[in-house]
C-alpha cells in the first residue's frame, strides 16, 4: 500500500463530476488536478508529473478511448495507470478500454471503498514499476559504463553515482565497486599515457656504423661468408640426394 | 627443403629461448620435424620450457663437441605427450647445465666447424624439417656462425634503448651476411603502446620487412617458463602472433 501523496488528473466533461472524483481522491490523501476534455488531459500529463489518471470514456472532440491510445503510444506516458470512469457499463466498452491500456474500471456512481481499493492497487503498481524501470536504466548505466572501461573510453565522471551508488541493494555495491575499480584502471593508464606519448628509438647510427665496419671488415667474417654459401649448398645438396634416394613408399633412408 | 631458423638478440632477456620454445611447437603442431639446438653453452635454459629435467640430460651438445657422440645421439625427444595436436615432433640438443662443463667450454673454447656437420648430421640422421637454433646473446664467433648458415634469422629484442644500438648492428651484419630471411621480433611491448604505430616505427628505423610485435604478457610472466604458452593459451593473442611469425619464418 502505498503511502506517499499521489499525483491523481481527472479527466471528465462534466464540472459536478471532476468535482466528486477530486474529492473523493483528496479524501484518499492524494493531490488532484482535473481538466475537462482529453486535449487539456494529454498536455498536462506531458507537462507535469502524474501518478494516476481517472479517466471519462464519453467526452467530446477526444474521448477516453483516444486519450487511452495517445497515451500507449507515448513512451512517457503509456507507464502511468489509468482507471476509466464511466457511466457506460457495457462489457464491450470496459473490455475496449483495458485493451487500450487502461487499468481498471469503476462506474460513475462509485463506491468510495472500491475507490480507494483500486487507487491505491493501481499506485502501488506503478509504484514497483517505477522501481523496476530506475533498476533497468541504472543497469543499462552501468553496463554502457562496463563497455566504456573496455573500449578505454571511460570517464569516471560520467557515471551517476549519486543515485546508483546510494543503493543499499546488490546493484549499490556492485556500482560502487565498479566505480572504484574504473577510476583505478582509468588512473593507471593516465599515468602511463603521459608517461610514453611516444616511442623514440634513439641510435648513435656512426657508432652502429662503426660496430658493423669492426665485425664485418676481419677476415673471420669474410671467411665465414664464404663458407656460409657453401653450407647452404651443401644442405640443399644433400635434401636432393635424399629425395633422389626416397624409394616408391616414400620413406627417406637414414644414412 | 630442411630449414635452418636462428632466433638471436644482441642482450640476454629478450625472451628468445622462449620465443625459440613455442616456434618449436607451432611448427610440430603443423606437422614437422622440428630439432632446437641450444647453442648457448654459457647459460643454458630452453630444456626447462620442454620439462626436460637437468638430470635428465643424459648427452648433451657439449659431449657431441668435445668428441664422446654424435650428434644425433645428445637429442632428447621432448614432444609433448597426450596432447593430440602434435603430430610432428620436437627433437632437442640441451647444452650441459653442468658447471664444470660450462666452465671448460669457457676456458677451452671449441671447434666451430664441428658444427658444421654436426648441424648436416643431424638433419639427416631425425629427418628434421627444421632446425631450430637458440642462440647465445651478443654478436660473437659462435653466433655469427649460426647466423650465417641460417635460412631465416629472427632478431629478438625488446623496446629497450639498451636494444636498439645493438639490433641494428646485428641487422646490417645478418645483411652482409646475405641471411636469406631476416625477422625482426619486438618482444615483450608494453599494452599501453600502439601495436601497429610501434611496428611501423621499427620498421622504418631498421630498414627492414614486416616486423613481429609481442605484447608484454601477465600469462607468460605467471607461467615463468614451466611450459609452453602456445600449449597453455592456445587462443591467446600472443599465441596468434608466434603462429604469425612461425610462418613467417618458414616463408
Amino acid at each position: 500500500m502505498t503511502t506517499k501523496p499521489a499525483h491523481v488528473l481527472v479527466v471528465d466533461d462534466h464540472p459536478t463530476n471532476r468535482l466528486k472524483m477530486s474529492m473523493a481522491v483528496q479524501n484518499l490523501g492524494h493531490a488532484a488536478r482535473a481538466v475537462e476534455d482529453g486535449r487539456q488531459a494529454l498536455a498536462l500529463l506531458r507537462l507535469e508529473r502524474h501518478d494516476l489518471v481517472l479517466l471519462d470514456l464519453l467526452m467530446p472532440e477526444l474521448d477516453g478511448y483516444q486519450v487511452l491510445q495517445a497515451m500507449k503510444q507515448d513512451a512517457e506516458l503509456r507507464n502511468i495507470p489509468v482507471i476509466v470512469i464511466s457511466s457506460v457499463d457495457e462489457m464491450d466498452s470496459v473490455v475496449k478500454a483495458i485493451e487500450l491500456g487502461a487499468e481498471d474500471y469503476l462506474p460513475k456512481t462509485f463506491d468510495p471503498v472500491l475507490l480507494r481499493a483500486r487507487v491505491n492497487a493501481c499506485l502501488e503498481k506503478k509504484r514497483l514499476r517505477d522501481l523496476e524501470v530506475e533498476y533497468l536504466a541504472q543497469v543499462a548505466e552501468l553496463t554502457r559504463a562496463a563497455a566504456a572501461v573496455e573500449a578505454e573510453d571511460f570517464d569516471p565522471g560520467s557515471l551517476d553515482l549519486a543515485t546508483l551508488g546510494t543503493r543499499g541493494d546488490e546493484l549499490g555495491v556492485l556500482a560502487r565497486v565498479f566505480e572504484r575499480m574504473a577510476r583505478e584502471i582509468y588512473a593507471r593508464q593516465a599515468h602511463l599515457k603521459k608517461r610514453v606519448i611516444e616511442l623514440e628509438v634513439q641510435i648513435d647510427e656512426a657508432r652502429q656504423e662503426r660496430q658493423v665496419r669492426r665485425i664485418t671488415g676481419t677476415t673471420y667474417f669474410q671467411d665465414l661468408r664464404g663458407r656460409a654459401g657453401q653450407f647452404r649448398e651443401t644442405l640443399q645438396s644433400d635434401e636432393a640426394d635424399r629425395s633422389a634416394a626416397v624409394p616408391s613408399n616414400g620413406r627417406r633412408s637414414i644414412g | 627443403m630442411s630449414k635452418i631458423i636462428s632466433i638471436h638478440s644482441f642482450r640476454g632477456g629478450t625472451g628468445k629461448s622462449n620465443i625459440t620454445a613455442n616456434l618449436a611447437m607451432l611448427f610440430a603442431q603443423d606437422g614437422q620435424r622440428v630439432g632446437v639446438i641450444d647453442t648457448d653453452i654459457q647459460s643454458p635454459g630452453i630444456h626447462v620450457l620442454f620439462g626436460l629435467d637437468g638430470g635428465d640430460i643424459k648427452r648433451s651438445l657439449n659431449d657431441f663437441l668435445w668428441g664422446r657422440c654424435a650428434i644425433a645421439d645428445a637429442a632428447h625427444d621432448v614432444t609433448p605427450t597426450g596432447d593430440g595436436t602434435v603430430a610432428g615432433r620436437i627433437h632437442l640438443i640441451p647444452s650441459s647445465i653442468q658447471t664444470d662443463e660450462i666452465v671448460n667450454v669457457l676456458r677451452e673454447g671449441y671447434d666451430i666447424s664441428l658444427l658444421t656437420n654436426g648441424f648436416r648430421n643431424l638433419i639427416e640422421a631425425l629427418e628434421l624439417d627444421v632446425l631450430l637454433i637458440d642462440t647465445h646473446p651478443g654478436l660473437n664467433e659462435e653466433t655469427l656462425f649460426s647466423i650465417a648458415i641460417s635460412h631465416a634469422l629472427a632478431i629478438v629484442m625488446r623496446p629497450d634503448q639498451q636494444d636498439y644500438e645493438g639490433t641494428g648492428v646485428t641487422m646490417e651484419v645478418a645483411r652482409s651476411l646475405h641471411v636469406p630471411r631476416i625477422v625482426l621480433v619486438v618482444n615483450k611491448m608494453p599494452p599501453s603502446f600502439d601495436a601497429a604505430d610501434v611496428k611501423k616505427t621499427f620498421e622504418e628505423t631498421y630498414n627492414c620487412g614486416p616486423a613481429h610485435v609481442l605484447l608484454h604478457s601477465d600469462e607468460m610472466m605467471t607461467l615463468a617458463s614451466r611450459g609452453l604458452f602456445v600449449l597453455e593459451y592456445r587462443d591467446h593473442p600472443v599465441t596468434e602472433a608466434l603462429r604469425s611469425l612461425a610462418k613467417t619464418l618458414q616463408g
